[in-house]
């Protein structure tokens, strides 16, 4: 179950500079982890309890606004766990996912970082996104919108884990024919 | 003009891939395959209440799809007859009434005209509304919770129209007592190829999982050897195939209900209700159809995946799939959970199944650009004349394996008989005299 349906009420405080160049660095760490194609080690950046998620949104007026974005019980894109995100990692590796062999080229713009200290120690942190996929001859897919990840402190490099991400495209049908690289 | 004896030769399994990429085929296949056809238009379970309403498509039209005030469902094109702009233009959503915004005109739930603004003024109260409503998708049936509709006047009943394949269908809409619910929201994603490859693939295509599935298994078995063994199982598991009216079912025959690849929490929900499936469907249609379907046109699932889809046309070279997981209505909640999540993936658009079947389809679209590419045959022939009817008690064409295009052949046979202009007696004479063939054959 997700922990986007009902957060629970935390003070929220600003970040001092410090934390946000290390929550900045540790971003464009994983881009660049997933960019090169070093799943493994991407891996690695997430708690074991890591709920990774993508729902689906639709169309609706403006009174029904706030039901655009599916729900925890409601259709998703991509909603994993620890073990699932390993063993899509394990497909890339095996050469014969054919989504991904020949492998699809990605490059991927994180921007407008907003990171917030909840009461727990742990930090909430919202960008927006920009991956493009590349892929063949002459394919070419876009995809965008906002990710709202929860960071928790680690002693070791890189200095966090993701216990949570949700990850809300802006398009409503998503105009490529696979989500089968990483977002 | 095109000569449809010498696109498609059923009896032969032979394809001229043009019917793939011609625009011409493409807008004949909107008149004479999808408003002749019927299509599927939404789930009971989608439409909750009065004014609950969804807007879909009957391939490239629009059409609202809206619970009444008593309770019944009434379709009409999402077009104001004024100047035909898109009278509600929310997915989904409650009602009261629809008003178009180019210039007010009102309708009721049942699309009927009733506000015609400055209605004195400006028509000199000359305009009979009665006449001025949204064209009305005329016929609409509900077969256990699945509502479909269709433009044609002359098709066949919904039942006649599927024949034998409801009682495949009914191994997914029958199978329980309090029936099934959808996972709110439908996944919808763009995939750049024809919709007969994906439709011709749920309807009968067995043959490419091994192969175009050979990682899917790799994400959700960690051990090589439980991988291998399951692998080993699955290839050597006998089938079966239907093939009936344009319809489509392939499987395998199962020693079990469990498990399912939804894992433990869904599995002891079945082993706790299978003597009710049982009662309902028979034990032997629960364990044996299990596997890949395609109501014809455009409307597929996968009995044990929980997965529902209609592939909606977009040109020649493109759909739109809508994709749905179903649950039985009254599982308990972590059993849903697990249904959900393992359909979101493996088959949503993220799903290590689907990603990989929409690899195939838009490499195929994108070789047939090449004019040679166009010309060259297409071979649907395997199975050909080997197709032993041995039946099981299982009602209409049913090979004994589950790997053949059996099913295929009769997709591309009611496909041209309807591209041809035949009218539906026609077609439905012929498909009689075609199985009355086929069983004395079979008992010669
Ligand atoms: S187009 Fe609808 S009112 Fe004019
Ligand atoms: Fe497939």
């Amino acid at each position: 179950m997700s922990n986007f349906a009902a957060p629970p009420p935390q003070r929220r405080t600003d970040v001092d500079l410090a934390t946000r160049y290390d929550i900045e660095r540790f971003l464009y760490l994983e881009a660049e982890l997933l960019d090169d194609q070093k799943f493994e080690d991407w891996l690695e950046l997430f708690d074991d309890d890591i709920h990774y998620w993508l729902p689906t949104r639709t169309t609706r007026t403006v009174r029904e606004r706030d039901l655009e974005i599916a729900g925890p019980d409601g259709a998703a894109f991509i909603d994993d766990d620890k073990a699932f995100l390993a063993g899509r990692v394990r497909r890339l590796a095996s050469g014969r996912s054919w989504s991904e062999e020949p492998p699809s080229r990605t490059r991927r713009l994180i921007t407008n970082i907003r990171p917030i200290r909840l009461e727990s120690g742990e930090f909430e942190v919202r960008v927006n996104f920009h991956v493009l996929r590349s892929r063949a001859e002459r394919h070419h897919d876009t995809f965008f919108g906002e990710r709202t990840d929860l960071l928790r402190r680690i002693p070791q490099e890189p200095g966090f884990h993701i216990a949570r991400r949700r990850i809300v495209l802006d398009t409503t049908t998503l105009l490529a024919p696979s989500i089968s690289i990483f977002l | 003009m095109f000569d449809v004896s010498e696109l498609v030769q059923p009896d032969q399994g032979l394809i001229n891939p043009s019917i793939y990429t011609d625009p011409e085929i493409y807008q004949a296949e909107l008149e004479r395959v999808f408003a002749r056809s019927w299509l599927f238009l939404a789930h009971d379970t989608q439409l909750p209440k009065p004014g609950s309403f969804v807007q879909t498509y009957m391939a490239e039209d629009p059409v609202l799809v809206v619970r009444q005030r008593d309770g019944s469902v009434k379709a009409f094109l999402n077009q104001c007859r004024h100047r035909g702009m898109r009278i509600c233009r929310a997915d989904e959503g409650v009602a009261r009434a629809f008003t178009c915004t180019y210039h007010g005109w009102g309708y009721n739930l049942a699309g009927e005209l009733v506000n015609v603004p400055m209605q004195d003024r400006a028509y000199h109260d000359d305009i009979d509304k009665a006449k001025w409503g949204p064209t009305r998708v005329p016929r609409l049936h509900n077969h256990k919770g699945f509502i479909f509709g269709t433009w044609d006047e002359s098709a066949p009943s919904f039942e006649d129209y599927l024949g034998d394949m409801v009682w495949y269908f009914d191994a997914l809409a029958d199978r329980y007592d309090a029936g099934l619910t959808l996972v709110p929201g439908a996944t919808k994603w763009v995939i750049d190829c024809n919709w007969k490859f994906a439709a011709e693939q749920f309807a009968s295509d067995m043959y490419h999982v091994p192969s175009s599935h050979a990682s899917a298994l790799v994400a959700l078995i960690e051990d090589p050897a439980i991988l291998a063994e399951f692998q080993a199982q699955s290839a050597a598991a006998p089938g079966r195939q239907y093939a009936g009216n344009g319809h489509g079912s392939g499987f395998a025959l199962r020693p079990d209900l469990v498990p399912t690849q939804a894992g433990p929490d869904f599995d002891a929900w079945v082993v706790a209700n299978r003597e009710q499936i049982y009662r309902r469907i028979g034990e032997q249609r629960a364990l044996a159809v299990n596997g890949h379907n395609t109501v014809f046109p455009n409307f597929s699932w996968l009995t044990i995946n929980n997965t529902m889809r209609v592939w909606h046309p977009r040109g020649p070279g493109q759909i739109e799939v809508w994709s749905w997981t179903y649950l039985p209505k009254d599982a308990d909640e972590r059993a849903k959970q697990a249904v959900r999540t393992s359909t979101i993936r493996t088959f949503s658009a993220a799903g290590v199944f689907e990603t990989d079947d929409g690899e195939n389809w838009t490499e195929i679209q994108q070789v047939l650009r090449g004019h040679q590419a166009r010309k060259t045959t297409f071979n649907a022939r395997m199975g050909l004349g080997h197709e032993r009817h041995g039946t099981d008690g299982m009602p209409g064409g049913v090979t004994d394996d589950m790997y053949t295009e059996m099913a295929a052949r009769g997709m591309y046979r009611r496909w041209a008989d309807l591209m041809s202009g035949l009218s539906w007696p026609e077609i439905t004479d012929r498909d009689e005299a075609r199985q009355q063939g086929e069983q004395e054959a079979h008992r010669a």
